[in-house]
């Protein structure tokens, strides 16, 4: 399902046929080979499934700093900043799915720099949240106090949006490194930082349900898989990545019904849905790795069109779908 | 609360309370004819009693154990009021007196299905493996005929059990596997007590506690209202009620609530026959190849000495002439103060953070035994009379003290008190509503225990100090847990049971909970209580399978 959400999933016969591409200046109007269309348009295709990835982890460091700052009585003014500063990175991130040209945009530019920014400082936030308590970078402090690795989502979502415009305009260079693997390796780090993030909480919850390993088994692998490609010499197709990465987006979803579950579990469960929405398991968390899996798959798709023997997308697709999932 | 307690047990008809089912549902429970001789009575289900009841019926015995309490549903029973839990506590009559009178009550005992763990404040520390060779290796009171590896061993079961929530590294002690579920998160009041131990240079930790920190079975997890003394009404807590009981059931045992056990019956060959209870008004009797009694420091020696026959005059298992005698309670005096901040120390179990400092340390000290202190955040009613008797405080200035509650701050000891033969329980002629002579409880502090207190008054004060705490002041007069009375130990001469529980002069008749304690320790009692109960059932079904029973 994932594929529809955050991949063309083979509907670029419908993007393909769309009018507006005509303003983009590196796509050769008029027939197109079959061969030559697809390959000329990855950019786009690629730059708006990266916004699509940083619109969905916008949106969930949104909820997620919603309830959690919420919790802490926005006792410090700076509370708020993750709050406007992820909306206008969703809003930014939303403009660029439904944006049809290949050019960049300076004011989702700079938006994503700014989420960029906040999530540095938010870090920084939190870890002097952690410190200045006694004991320090202690267990109970790194599971209670403000949580090290959320700001850093919106990081990962300003990054993702900022490769976005990258992509869109066709450079196939970010900070001086290839963009296509920059993309994978970041996907793939962000997914070992949401792991180590995922892997403290549930810790703390002492991993009371077998299922909570998952989280903390399944994503360092299809990283390690996404990292490798972004090192190695693109292929046209990553179908076992792809399948791992699916898989992840997959184990997302199914960690928010999870946490849904988990909130029942508390003294009152959903009657008292205002008190353990809040205290309970975090439902707005989980679908951050299937962001960052959808990431990663757009980022595969960056790699393929590199491939010497043309685009993964191609190979991949060729059956409308994928094929990621119901052949694996 | 539901009323009429007394008249009405729940556990009847094949069939008990499920204390986890918020419309007052049943279980179903196994029931015995009286006539039956059941493997095993136990009188009283809590730490000793509770843990016993489940895991001899899980070794395949037939079971059936009586509290004098009533058999609560904390999700339906327990109100967040401190007055209206008072039916939580075993508050029948008795005497206390001597130099320093104990003060019974809710502070050291609970008459409940559960016992006093449905009240219990959860915190559950192992003893430091020195303690139970106290004589030998560190010169005071008496060796314990367990070995603290054992120990060890059985503590981790109970641990496991009871799904204690702790540090995930203990710095205290030899290595100890991880607790089961992470720490809680600490409150304002457990922040402070950790800033005084940096301060002071001691180590602190999370206090491991018996209420868990993420959702376990049918537990949910602790909400931090801090009602935990007056009964957890959201099973967070895992009492005996919780854990212990509802294992026995399942594996066949019968609880017998609002059961109050007046003699044991010995027969000619002085082997325990049996036990005479009063449940509904009536006066019955129970037939049982074994009695184990479980009814804590000061019910389990009355019992005893209540069984009395013309071939036991002392009183049953008395021939040491040590029933009742080297009770110990555990001092419980507390430094208070006020910080500028709110501090809000009500929120959460009230212990959430510990040190161990001085349980540990022996340089510097000028008495026998150990220490540990921990964060404090008593309700409103208590807090009140703290001010009214450790300060007594009155009328206005009572009422402004009290409109500093949310700013208080205090720290609390649990001491060790030595035992003195002279401290003790005995029968007293006067009598409850069962007709039965009820305890004289006598006590006094020894010069150590009271070098110790000091020792400790004075330390916590520093504590405190050093927080920037004001209006400091010390509540010298309180205590809280029971042990002794029946203690353990190598030789039928100086003890009352063997290191199986097992008393020496019947071989049917066992004691199994706080009074066996030949020593108490500088912490709290109850997961010691549930180690030797645990290994009490291993051992009973090892000598069953040797023929030994
Ligand atoms: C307020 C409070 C806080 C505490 N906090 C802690 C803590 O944090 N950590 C800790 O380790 N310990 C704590 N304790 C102490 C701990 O609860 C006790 O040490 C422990 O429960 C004693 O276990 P037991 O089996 O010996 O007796 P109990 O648990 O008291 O059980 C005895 C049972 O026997 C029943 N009984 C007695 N006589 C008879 C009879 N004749 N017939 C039938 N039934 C009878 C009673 O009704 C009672 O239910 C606390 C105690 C109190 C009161
Ligand atoms: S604070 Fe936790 S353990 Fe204590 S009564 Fe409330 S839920 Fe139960």
């Amino acid at each position: 399902m994932q594929e529809g959400s955050c991949q063309d999933n083979g509907s670029h016969t419908r993007d393909h046929a769309a009018p507006e591409g005509g303003a983009g200046s590196s796509v050769p109007d008029a027939p197109m080979s079959a061969e030559l269309a697809p390959a000329a348009r990855a950019p786009l295709y690629a730059a708006r499934d990266l916004n699509r990835c940083s619109g969905l982890l916008a949106l969930s460091v949104l909820l997620d700093s919603s309830v959690e700052h919420y919790r802490g009585n926005f006792h410090n003014k700076a509370m708020y900043t993750p709050l406007s500063v992820s909306t206008l990175s969703l809003a930014a991130s939303v403009h660029g799915v439904t944006g049809r040209r290949p050019l960049g945009h300076k004011t989702r530019l700079a938006v994503f720099a700014l989420a960029i920014v906040t999530g540095v400082a938010g870090t920084l936030f939190h870890v002097y949240d952690i410190i200045r308590k006694p004991g320090g970078f202690s267990w109970q402090n790194l599971f209670y106090s403000a949580p090290l690795g959320a700001p850093s989502a919106l990081t990962v979502a300003g990054l993702t949006g900022f490769f976005a415009e990258r992509v869109r305009r066709g450079q196939t260079q970010v900070f001086g490194q290839d963009a296509a693997r920059l993309a994978a390796i970041t996907s793939a780090v962000a997914m070992v930082g949401t792991t180590a993030e995922a892997g403290l909480l549930h810790f703390r919850g002492a991993f009371h349900n077998p299922f909570m390993f998952l989280p903390v088994a399944m994503p360092p692998i299809a990283a390690g898989f996404l990292a490798y490609a972004g090192i190695t010499t693109p292929r046209t197709a990553y179908p076992f990545t792809r399948r791992l990465l699916t898989a992840t987006s997959l184990m997302g979803l199914a960690g928010t019904a999870f946490h849904v579950y988990g909130v029942s579990r508390a003294m009152g469960g959903w009657r008292n849905w205002q008190q353990n929405m809040v205290d309970g398991p975090p439902i707005p968390a989980p679908p951050s790795f299937s962001a960052l899996a959808f990431a990663g798959i757009a980022a595969l798709r960056l790699l393929g069109a590199k491939a010497p023997n043309g685009p993964e997308r191609l190979g991949a697709t060729k059956t409308g779908a994928t094929g990621a999932v119901p052949r694996a | 609360m539901p009323v009429d307690f007394d008249s009405r047990p729940r556990a009847v008809a094949g069939r008990a309370p499920d204390v986890f089912d918020p419309k007052g549902g049943f279980v179903p429970m196994r029931s015995y004819d009286e006539d039956e001789a059941v493997d095993f009575v136990i009188v009283g289900t809590g730490a000793g009693g509770g843990t016993l009841a489940a895991r001899l019926a899980e070794l395949g015995f037939s079971v059936v154990a009586f509290d004098a309490g009533p058999f609560f549903r904390p999700l339906l029973d327990f109100a967040s009021d401190e007055t209206a839990q008072n039916s939580l506590y075993w508050t029948d009559k008795r005497v206390c007196d001597g130099e320093n009178p104990i003060k019974m009550g809710g502070n050291n005992s609970g008459k409940a299905v559960g016992g006093s763990t449905v009240h219990f404040a959860m915190v559950s520390l192992r003893f430091r493996p020195e303690w139970f060779k106290s004589r030998s290796a560190l010169g005071y009171g008496a060796d314990w005929p367990l070995d603290w590896r054992e120990m060890w061993h059985y503590y981790t079961v109970a641990e496991r059990a009871l799904a204690i929530a702790g540090p995930v590294h203990y710095p205290w002690g030899p290595k100890r596997p991880r607790y089961p579920y992470r720490a809680h998160e600490i409150n304002a009041a457990g922040r402070l007590l950790a800033q005084g131990c940096e301060a002071l240079g001691y180590r602190w930790a999370e206090t491991p506690l018996a209420t868990v920190s993420a959702p376990r079975g049918k537990s949910p997890p602790c909400v931090y209202r801090g009602f935990c003394r007056f009964g957890c009404s959201t099973n967070a807590k895992q009492s005996a009620l919780t854990v212990w009981i509802p294992r026995a059931l399942k594996a066949g045992a019968e609880i017998r609530d609002l059961a109050m056990v007046g003699r044991i019956e010995v027969d000619d060959q002085g082997l325990a026959r049996g036990v005479h209870y009063v449940r509904e008004g009536k006066w019955r009797f129970q037939r049982a190849r074994h009695v184990v009694i479980s009814a804590y420091a000061i019910e389990t020696p009355r019992l005893l000495l209540n069984s009395a026959t013309d071939r036991f005059p002392q009183g049953l298992a008395n021939s040491s002439g040590l029933v009742g005698r080297n009770l110990m309670t555990q001092s419980n005096q507390a430094a208070w103060g006020r910080m500028e901040d709110q501090v809000r120390w009500y929120k959460g179990p009230p212990s959430l953070t510990i040190t161990e400092h001085w349980n540990y340390e022996d340089r510097g000290k000028d008495f026998f035994g150990g220490y540990c202190w921990m964060g404090q955040g008593p309700m409103p009613i208590e807090w009140v009379s703290v001010q009214t008797g450790a300060r007594g405080l009155w009328g206005e200035r009572l009422r402004t003290e009290m409109m500093d509650y949310n700013h208080q701050i205090g720290v609390k000891m649990v001491g060790e008190m030595l035992p003195d033969e002279a401290n003790r329980v005995t029968l007293d002629s006067d009598t409850d509503q069962y007709g039965l002579p009820i305890p004289r409880i006598t006590y006094r502090w020894g010069d150590n225990d009271k070098r110790l207190i000091k020792h400790a008054l004075d330390q916590m004060m520093m504590s405190l100090d050093s927080v920037g705490a004001t209006k400091l002041f010390r509540q010298e007069d309180d205590t809280n847990h029971l042990a002794g009375t029946a203690r353990m130990g190598f030789t039928p001469e100086t003890s009352v049971v063997d290191a199986d529980c097992r008393s020496w002069d019947i071989p049917n008749l066992w004691i199994c909970d706080g009074s066996v304690f030949p020593t108490t320790g500088g912490v709290n009692p109850a997961l010691t209580i549930q180690a030797i109960a645990l290994r009490t059932a291993d051992r009973i079904k090892a000598l069953a399978i040797r023929g030994e029973l």
